[in-house]
């Protein structure tokens, strides 16, 4: 009898952390749970096993699969697109998944005025404005959303959009139920109330700043997921983070440290998880408001200094690449090689037939937060220091609070600044046409209409091959004008408890990644 | 006492609205406005605008003259987002944050039991701690107990928090396994808070393993976050004891034939608590403002990392909320040690 107690107590201690409860641990709680008035990763890891969007990534990868869409076709030009909707699919409280439903939340991120965008009450929709241009009047691509019947929807656009697919594949554009939408009003997505979709979980509670738990939707298109239970925990410190992995209090933990590769590899209760590219770039962009960084082969001389390998080497874990362009190494359309290796001699020389062969001095902003792309801003920012300090030219290192920095680079203040980008759907058009579009005279000073022109002509051209060829030739340009460096891209280290598969890291970030798949053993 | 306590009060309250004033003023001369911050590096023209209305920012800040001009309607000079606000404050209204739209008032319910238990308990630990080793070092003062006393409150005071927090997480909850490394409550346990305050919550509900739970989870932090009220603890009471422990009527007490035990603990304890009741209560006031460094090393759910995130990000509504906040219980816990030092000194009367 007591022998029985005893394992009934020991089942009891064990039992509260079941085999069927994934933990994983993330950096912070969600802004929203209304996925289009998100931004962030940890909004969108949540969100994005509740809500489902109509096309997905493949796992692991960047090419598009159905998923509340089955299938997709567009009138010549790109300019009215039909998706088929998946039959039978429901949303978590039983409000049928139908193009009506597809409608109501397209408008409502659309129409400014739509009767439930909730604008008015502070609902803002940033990313809408992101990657369709703006709201209905104000840079809208979508013009227009047409029931077909119950199952098919058409989108009339103001201007041909060949890779609108891929702009709904973005993380963030997922459906929410129309009937809980309305109930809730301008608290949907809040923790009082969550979110409620078709996807593989259902919301069940979130404390604000301490835990949010999901349930299995065993009803689910796709099958029941294999977890019963997710429960996510923020927790800000990656060294913390690695701390509760270590202490197997979370099963999965993203965006650790690169210096705790090792810890992680040496220890026989973690696996490391390392997608194997992904869509980041951090570069060094040099405004040609700001003299000599106007003159061309200053900026050769600039890009000819720095050596990129060595400082990589240094401060990225052995997870870092070279850019060799703006665009990741996988991605079509790559530009010809990146025409300037490390040389301080050639740097000099140039420095010397532009007029300054002492070099000359200027400013280097460097940001006071770490990304991916970035992971240790300002001992990097030292480095390339040192190297432009070899042949002549002194920076002031110079750094602001992040949302000033923001809001700063574009006025022209920084005359050299690091930034850097990730990318919100798989095209090099989401690089190119941020970094080189219509913004590039305010960011770099850089007015380059030919650059301008093909941007505009590669986002309206059908044939893959000529948008590759397009976006070769823009590369090229920009290699030939220097109007900014590439300098690395990056992955991000995510570690989980050994008993834990099917966790696929993604190209494009950990929020990314379905937890459909993911099983825990004992 | 009454009529002194309501006079406080009362005091209080331009001095809120001063704090008001200056809030607005502070969180809009900074650069940067929440579009930039949502918009990041992708800040068109267009969205930028949009944004802006969406969130009301395009009114004016303090007197909408525009707007009364060309209604010709003298109130609509009060159309702007200083009078808004405190229109809602008025009726306890302190907005939504612009991020994530949860009222602020509903933040500040979950988020100020958890500072306040994590102040509790840093500030139990200063205390019970911190006054027996001050005295101890007064009553041996130049021993060996006296220079490690002051020694460990020095690096008290000197350590940084983040690093000593970091150190403990991996002693006690990596390599001992002893205490959880992070958070609240475990997964699994469950908890319908009362007070929200987790610790006690589970005690008044019979959850006694739950109980047990928050309370391991409570310990690192407190013990972080305590080593620097503590350390001040320890240096004003051995301070305060030597002072009165010089004077005459100590003397007259031990001539008395009092043992020392007693001359110290009734005589002398009792009249060098005034200066480290004040300490205590400026620390404890400072610890309900919040505790960043400690908050975000072991995920503490308080007010600290809450305002901070938000003067990062631009989010008026809650830095205008939160501060205000801490502001109202500033005042109150001073008004708290005012009213002790009656207690304590019966030569003290407010009236």
């Amino acid at each position: 009898m007591k022998k029985l107690m005893t394992a009934l107590l020991a089942l009891a201690f064990l039992g509260f952390v079941s085999a069927q409860t994934l933990v994983m641990g993330v950096s912070g709680y969600p802004s929203s749970l209304d996925s289009v008035d998100s931004q962030d990763g940890n909004s969108l890891v949540v969100s994005a096993q509740i809500t489902e969007r109509l096309v997905d990534f493949v796992p692991g990868g960047t090419d598009l699969i159905p998923s509340l869409a089955t299938e997709w076709s567009a009138n010549e030009d790109a300019t009215v697109w039909n998706f088929k909707l998946r039959e039978g699919v429901t949303f978590h409280d039983g409000t049928p998944f139908n193009a009506e439903a597809v409608k109501f939340n397209v408008d409502r991120w659309n129409d400014p005025n739509n009767e439930y965008s909730g604008r008015d009450e502070g609902k803002t929709f940033v990313p809408w404005g992101w990657v369709f241009g703006g709201p209905l009047g104000e840079g809208n691509l979508i013009q227009e959303v047409t029931v077909v019947n119950d199952y098919e929807v058409q989108f009339t656009l103001t201007q041909p959009a060949p890779f609108l697919p891929a702009l709904w594949a973005a993380v963030y554009f997922q459906f929410d139920s129309p009937t809980a939408v309305k109930e809730a009003g301008v608290a949907y997505g809040t923790p009082s109330v969550g979110s409620v979709g078709t996807g593989p979980f259902k919301f069940v509670e979130w404390i604000e700043g301490e835990r949010l738990v999901l349930e299995r939707n065993d009803d689910y298109w796709g099958g029941p997921a294999k977890v019963e239970q997710l429960v996510f925990r923020g927790i800000t410190e990656p060294t913390a983070r690695l701390a509760e992995l270590q202490a197997g209090t979370i099963d999965i933990a993203v965006l650790l440290s690169v210096d705790d590769l090792a810890t992680v590899e040496n220890d026989p209760n973690l696996k490391v998880a390392i997608p194997e590219t992904e869509l980041n770039v951090g570069y060094i962009a040099m405004h040609q408001g700001t003299e000599p960084l106007d003159n061309l082969l200053v900026r050769q001389a600039i890009a000819h200094a720095i050596d990129r390998d060595s400082i990589i080497d240094a401060f990225y874990g052995g997870l870092g690449v070279t850019a060799g362009g703006f665009i990741p190494s996988t991605m079509f359309g790559q530009p010809d090689a990146w025409p300037y290796d490390y040389d301080p001699e050639r740097a000099r020389e140039l420095l010397a037939e532009a007029g300054y062969p002492d070099g000359f001095s200027t400013e280097f902003w460097y940001m006071p937060v770490s990304r991916p792309y970035y992971p240790a801003p300002q001992p990097i920012a030292e480095t390339i220091a040192s190297y432009l300090a070899e042949v002549g030219i002194e920076v002031e290192l110079m750094t602001e609070d992040w949302t000033t920095y923001l809001a700063d680079y574009q006025t022209g203040k920084f005359p050299m600044y690091m930034l850097g980008w990730n990318a919100d759907y798989a095209d090099p058009d989401n690089f190119l046409l941020t970094f080189f579009g219509p913004t590039a005279p305010n960011d770099l000073g850089w007015t380059d209409q030919e650059t301008q022109d093909l941007l505009q002509q590669a986002r309206q051209v059908a044939d893959p091959d000529v948008r590759a060829g397009l976006y070769t030739q823009i590369g090229n340009n920009v290699a030939a004008a220097v109007p900014s460096i590439p300098f690395a891209h990056n992955r991000t280290l995510n570690a989980m408890r050994s008993n834990i598969d099917g966790w696929v890291p993604s190209p494009l970030g950990y929020s990314s990644v379905s937890l459909h798949d993911v099983t825990k053993t004992e | 006492m009454n009529a002194y306590v309501l006079r406080r009060l009362l005091g209080l309250v331009p001095v809120l609205i001063g704090v008001t004033l200056l809030i607005f003023f502070l969180t809009r001369v900074i650069p940067g406005d929440p579009a930039t911050a949502m918009l990041g590096q992708r800040a068109a023209p267009n969205l930028v605008q949009r944004l802006r209305t969406d969130l009301g920012l395009d009114r004016p800040l303090f007197l909408n003259l525009n707007a009364a001009r060309e209604t010709g309607d003298v109130t609509k000079v009060f159309d702007s987002q200083y009078f808004s606000y405190m229109a809602g404050l008025l009726s306890f209204d302190l907005g939504r944050s612009i991020y994530t739209l949860i009222p602020i008032t509903e933040s500040l319910a979950h988020r100020f039991p958890a500072t306040f238990e994590l102040t509790i308990a840093a500030m139990l630990i200063a205390v019970i701690v911190g006054i027996p080793a001050g005295v101890l070092a007064a009553t041996r003062r130049g021993t060996v107990s006296d220079t490690a006393i002051m020694l460990l409150a020095l690096s008290g005071v000197s350590f940084p928090v983040f690093w000593l927090a970091i150190i403990l997480i991996y002693l006690f909850a990596v390599v001992l396994g002893w205490l959880p490394p992070s958070g609240r409550l475990s997964v699994g346990m469950n908890l319908e808070p009362i007070t929200g305050m987790y610790v006690l919550d589970a005690l008044l509900r019979g959850q006694f393993r739950v109980a047990a739970d928050a309370a391991r989870h409570l310990v690192m932090p407190a013990v972080a976050l305590g080593t620097i009220p503590l350390a001040i603890v320890v240096r004003m009471t051995r301070s305060a004891m030597l002072d009165v422990l010089g004077q005459d009527y100590v003397r007259t007490a031990r001539s008395k034939g009092l043992q020392e035990r007693r001359v110290v603990r009734v005589h002398a304890l009792r009249n060098a608590l005034l200066p480290v009741i004040t300490v205590i209560g400026l620390s404890f006031g400072s610890l309900l403002s919040g505790a960043l460094l400690t908050e975000t090393v072991f995920s503490w759910p308080g007010i600290g990392r809450w305002v901070y995130d938000a003067i990062a990000a631009r989010d008026y509504p809650v830095i205008q909320g939160g501060v205000l906040f801490v502001a109202v219980m500033f005042a109150v816990v001073n008004l708290l040690v005012d009213l002790t030092y009656a207690f304590i000194d019966p030569r003290i009367q407010y009236s």
